[in-house]
């Protein structure tokens, strides 16, 4: 119903997971959220229209939505743990071997005409990357950042090697399918998952099997809008997911709980769920 | 046989319709009842059966009835020691008959002036009948209650609810007790049971019931029953667990039934309708037993399986309502319908236990469960109760197909439908008509339907629009494709490789000679 839902092939990865095609996978009857959110499970000036559904990934953004006036919520968890359920050894290996850092930047974000841009010390950041990191050090950065040479030229002269997952696509097109999994296989062979922002691919890293740091300099966003609180009130709500030495078993909890692993349902409870029975 | 005796106040032409009785009365009156009384007055418009019960129990029967028809009616079915007395409460007392040991006044103190008499307050009756007692007289006296949820909930207006009886307005009564305590306090009453219909719950246990538990269900079941034939305003069940919630389950009930005086036999906690039968059940502390055949069970004093999935659905938490269902699917089993409102998890086990009701049927488990959750979805949906499921869910057997899923059953057309019939046959019969708040809820949700049906109309409308810009851009690069094509076919490089390419032919002679005859046949 919204082309928002392609984004990273979130749909594509459900529709496979409850047995349909995942080249055109069937439509969802409403809105799917596609990162982790401090809000509602959407950007706070988000439009919707009457009659759609919200998809969310746990039950935090459907309390808020419902203090915001909003109903018909569906909690589903995040389509990435039903990857990781459809490729149990994609990018695996054992467990001693995996070494690293995968260094997240918070990024930008990207719609025609209406996107914004990162500002911060990007020196520093690097300065305070290798002086907290022991092991080889990979960052990666969203594609705004990635096509911006003055911020990738910076970490590549660094000496480190920067990656780039992909587009997320716009209205239907450039989504790169394969996003979510190229980023699940590259989380499970590091032993580290960091950024300078307590964001959705902390949780993914957890998720994998990961050991969390969220430091640096958080950089401003262009245009950020604090309505659901901003930094101050992730620091606030999840202190514990916030610094350099982070107890794993604290973060995998937390991680479980916003990731909405308890949420996740067999694929006939999905195909329900969406309106993807067929009918006639 | 006797006549029937006359003494003031009766009433010509009248008759009392629905005079008190029915099986439940019968069953605490015959546990009640001494084995051999005396004298029994019966006071105000009782049954055949319960008079003939007084009249197996008592060596003489005066029965007083205000209407002579009714009087001249029980003078031809009652037994010779029974006296059928025609007139007024206070007409009796005035004629200063001997002390009765034993006085059923179940029908209350409503229906025992005619238009003749004094204007005497609820007070003043009561005093007349004790006119009639002696110090150790047993009595059983029933009271309405003005407080009674039925009244709060009546969609009629003050002047419209009651009927010709109300020559006097009998009901404005400042006087007339209108809570248990209060009750128990006027009339001196040892024991008091709250009357919901037929189902006679002692209030002590209506006091400490709770929603879903097994006394609240006595309750409400009762209480359903009493408000079928009344337009109300709203759901009687959903007052009922409020007033269940605080205690009150009793201060509401539609009456009362007091028993004033020591000398009765031991009652039970509650009666109810079973049915041709009565069940009869006694709370001993956190566990019911329960007997309706003969035979007796335990039942914990827990809530329904109804009420905790209803809680979990409220609350949307659609994990810990899969785990309960995987629960229950792991215990069901064929010994009879599963009413999940009348099913009670088992404290000691991780089963559940069966309630009061039973329902044998010759469905397998399968199906049981499926008749379970058809039930489920239909109290769940007509109740307006919150939920997380979308409409597309509900308004098809989606629902039903995903609980049984959770409860570990694959759902097959034929199983949804077989649950269907099961849930259809054990359906509560539906009220004459529905109540305001639903009537309300039901047109509110109609319009909220047709707002959502309409943005859906524009979301896929919006959807088509994207579609249609990512036609464009493909279009748009198909045609950039197209030109870059047809601009490298023209470019030398090209033209040196189609070059190329023929003379590679010329260069193989038999090749070239091959294609050459080719060439010569086809023209």
């Amino acid at each position: 119903m919204h082309h928002h839902n392609w984004y990273y092939g979130q749909q594509h990865i459900l529709a496979r997971y409850c047995g349909l095609p995942d080249d055109f996978p069937p439509r969802i009857p409403g809105y799917l959220q596609h990162g982790w959110n401090v809000g509602c499970g959407w950007n706070p000036v988000h439009e919707f229209f009457d009659g759609a559904w919200r998809f969310v990934w746990s039950d935090a953004p459907r309390r808020r939505g419902h203090s915001l006036g909003r109903r018909a919520y569906a909690v589903t968890g995040a389509p990435m743990l039903y990857l990781m359920d459809l490729e149990p050894d994609l990018g695996r290996v054992p467990e001693p071997e995996r070494k690293g850092t995968l260094w997240f930047l918070f990024h930008g974000w990207d719609a025609p005409g209406i996107g914004a841009k990162i500002h911060g010390d990007h020196q520093r950041l690097i300065d305070e990357i290798k002086e907290t990191e022991t092991e080889p050090v990979t960052i990666s950065l969203y594609y705004t950042e990635f096509d911006r040479p003055e911020v990738r030229k910076v970490y590549e002269d660094a000496g480190f090697e920067v990656i780039c997952f992909g587009k997320r696509g716009w209205n239907y097109e450039g989504t790169d399918r394969k996003f979510l999994y190229k980023q699940l296989k590259a989380f499970r062979q590091f032993k580290r998952v960091a950024s300078n922002r307590l964001a959705t691919a902390i949780f993914y890293g957890v998720a994998a099997g990961c050991v969390p740091a969220v430091y640096g300099d958080a950089m401003e966003l262009e245009g950020d809008n604090p309505l659901f609180g901003g930094q101050t009130r992730i620091a606030r709500l999840w202190p514990d997911m916030l610094g350099k030495d982070i107890d794993l078993a604290t973060a995998r909890a937390i991680t479980d709980d916003e990731l909405g692993k308890q949420f996740v349902m067999p694929p006939a409870e999905m195909r329900m769920l969406f309106d993807w029975n067929q009918r006639d | 046989m006797t006549d029937v005796q006359i003494v003031r106040g009766e009433l010509q032409p009248w008759t009392d319709t629905n005079p008190t009785g029915g099986a439940t009365l019968l069953a605490l009156l015959g546990d009640l009842l001494p084995l051999r009384s005396q004298r029994t007055l019966v006071a105000g418009p009782h049954s055949v059966e319960v008079i003939e019960l007084a009249a197996a129990r008592s060596e003489s029967v005066s029965v007083l009835v205000r209407s002579v028809t009714d009087a001249q009616e029980l003078h031809a079915a009652v037994k010779d020691n029974v006296t059928v007395i025609t007139g007024a409460l206070d007409g009796l007392a005035l004629s200063e008959p001997e002390p009765f040991d034993v006085i059923i006044a179940a029908d209350g103190l409503d229906r025992v002036l005619g238009a003749d008499s004094p204007a005497l307050n609820w007070p003043q009756r009561a005093a007349e009948l004790w006119k009639l007692a002696g110090p150790e007289t047993l009595a059983v006296v029933g009271v309405e209650n003005e407080f009674a949820l039925t009244g709060l909930y009546d969609r009629r207006p003050l002047d419209e609810r009651h009927g010709d009886d109300e020559w006097r307005p009998l009901h404005d009564d400042p006087d007339r007790p209108t809570s248990p305590a209060q009750v128990m306090a006027a009339l001196g009453a040892e024991r008091l049971y709250a009357t919901f219909d037929h189902t006679l719950l002692d209030t002590e246990a209506a006091a400490t019931t709770r929603p879903g538990r097994p006394g609240a269900r006595l309750a409400i079941g009762g209480l359903t029953a009493a408000g079928a034939h009344q337009p109300l305003l709203a759901p009687l069940g959903d007052g009922a667990d409020a007033a269940a919630r605080a205690g009150l389950l009793a201060a509401v009930a539609p009456g009362w039934l007091a028993i004033r005086g020591t000398g009765g036999g031991a009652t039970h906690t509650a009666y109810a309708p079973a049915g041709s039968g009565v069940l009869i059940a006694d709370l001993d502390g956190d566990e019911w037993t329960v007997s309706a055949d003969g035979g007796g069970k335990r039942l914990p004093d827990t809530e329904s399986v109804e009420t905790l999935l209803f809680r979990l659905a409220a609350a949307e938490d659609v994990p810990a309502f899969r785990a309960f269902a995987a629960r229950l699917g792991a215990w069901a089993n064929d010994e009879g319908v599963i009413l999940l409102d009348d099913l009670f998890p088992d404290g000691e086990t991780d089963g559940f236990v069966r309630g009061f009701t039973t329902v044998k049927s010759t469905a397998g488990t399968s199906e049981l469960l499926a008749a379970a959750y058809q039930r489920l979805r239909d109290r769940l949906l007509t109740g307006h109760r919150r939920h997380p499921w979308p409409p597309w869910t509900t308004e098809s057997d989606d629902l039903v197909t995903t609980w049984l899923s959770m409860s570990g059953v694959q759902a097959t057309p034929e199983l949804l439908k077989r649950g269907r019939e099961i849930a259809d046959q054990v359906a509560e019969p539906g009220t004459s008509e529905p109540d305001l708040r639903t009537i309300l809820a039901d047109a509110e949700e109609a319009k909220v339907r047709a707002v959502e049906l309409a943005g859906k109309v524009f979301g896929l409308e919006r959807t088509l629009r994207f579609r249609d810009q990512s036609l464009r851009t493909r279009e748009k690069q198909i045609r950039t494709v197209r030109d870059d094509l047809r601009g490298l076919r023209r470019s030398p490089v090209i033209r040196l490789h189609e070059l190329t390419s023929k003379m590679a032919k010329i260069r193989n002679p038999r090749k070239f000679a091959g294609a050459l005859k080719r060439r010569i046949r086809k023209s």
